[in-house]
């Protein structure tokens, strides 16, 4: 048991599906070697092998296949190669949340309850300013893209602090796109 | 999860909501926010300068009941207290007050948070003033 946790500890979830250590990827390689991968590890092929060997075959599977999920979707990508870094991207307290992105949330949301709770009228003012954030949601994304090629290019701590930055941020943009739909959503 | 009857009462009616001039020298504020879960909390203070003493707070929250709740319920204990007495306000006395459950603890934290910051921007901006004074 020791030896297997002492293997998966060491083996990142890139090591695991056998690709370079970047932060954009080709997700079309990462599902091919996650399908071969998967292959070599199907239960089915050990089904005849002892005991610790169909474990360890489970276990190999299993993990490939959190391995995949999260290296497949960008912002969790981030925040896993973020908290690899040492970055503490669960419980952040506001100290790490720069006070301009506080102060905008927060002019964001009072717009928000301006229109909410109205009558028929407040509906085209919240479609529209769900496409705000929507269009700031697709703003982020494509800074994300552009901190991605930079730590790829040269793995500075700056660029990964600008990153979790971005990803409080993006965080917040889609809670106030939840509350838009709450209000948009017919009353049950 | 079920609310205590304290944090349904604060969330239905939520004490001294509203905001001040952040521009007057007596007032401080505080911005804090929680990423993970999306909330924002403003809270305020105006403190009498000759005094010391909180005359009034206000706060404005976006987030969930606990989180409104406590900073409902920080404005209330700030009323009256010394700025000093406001600093020695820690998130497990408003954990105890609204029987918070431990998932919602981080709510509790913010809002100390949040009194810390408005008191910081209150003396900050007492000790720019007072240097001016002096300046002069």
């Amino acid at each position: 048991m020791w030896l297997r946790n002492f293997i998966f500890s060491v083996n990142g979830y890139y090591e695991l599906l056998g690709i370079e250590r970047k932060l954009s990827l080709d997700v079309a390689e990462l599902q091919q070697r996650f399908y071969e991968r998967s292959r070599e590890w199907h239960p089915d092929k050990f089904a005849r092998k002892s005991e610790a060997e169909r474990q360890q075959a489970l276990d190999m599977s299993s993990q490939l296949n959190d391995a995949y999920r999260t290296l497949r979707d960008p912002v969790k990508r981030a925040q896993y190669v973020l908290s690899e870094e040492g970055f503490d991207v669960g419980e952040q307290r506001s100290r790490d949340v720069p006070p301009e992105l506080l102060e905008e949330v927060f002019e964001l949301n009072m717009a928000l309850e301006e229109l909410r709770g109205g009558d028929e009228t407040a509906k085209e003012p919240l479609e529209a300013a769900r496409s705000n954030f929507e269009r700031m949601l697709e703003e982020v994304d494509l800074e994300m893209g552009k901190l991605f090629a930079a730590w790829d290019a040269m793995p500075a701590r700056e660029t990964l602090a600008e990153l979790r930055g971005l990803l409080n941020r993006r965080k917040y943009i889609q809670n106030l796109i939840q509350e838009v739909d709450k209000e948009l959503a017919p009353a049950a | 999860m079920a609310y205590s009857n304290k944090v349904l009462d604060h969330y239905n009616h939520p004490r001294n909501v509203g905001s001040l001039d952040k521009n007057d020298p007596n007032v401080g504020t505080g911005m804090v926010g929680a990423p993970e879960c999306g909330d924002v909390m403003k809270l305020q203070v105006r403190v009498n300068p000759e005094t010391g003493i909180i005359e009034e707070a206000k706060f404005k929250t976006f987030g969930c009941g606990s989180a409104i709740a406590s900073s409902s319920l920080a404005t209330e204990w700030l009323h009256g207290k010394s700025v000093d007495e406001a600093l020695a306000i820690k998130n497990t006395d408003i954990v105890n007050e609204l029987s918070l459950p431990p998932v919602k603890i981080h709510c509790s934290v913010l809002a100390e948070d949040a009194i810390k910051a408005a008191i910081a921007d209150y003396k900050k901006k007492a000790g720019t003033k007072s240097d001016s004074v002096a300046a002069q």
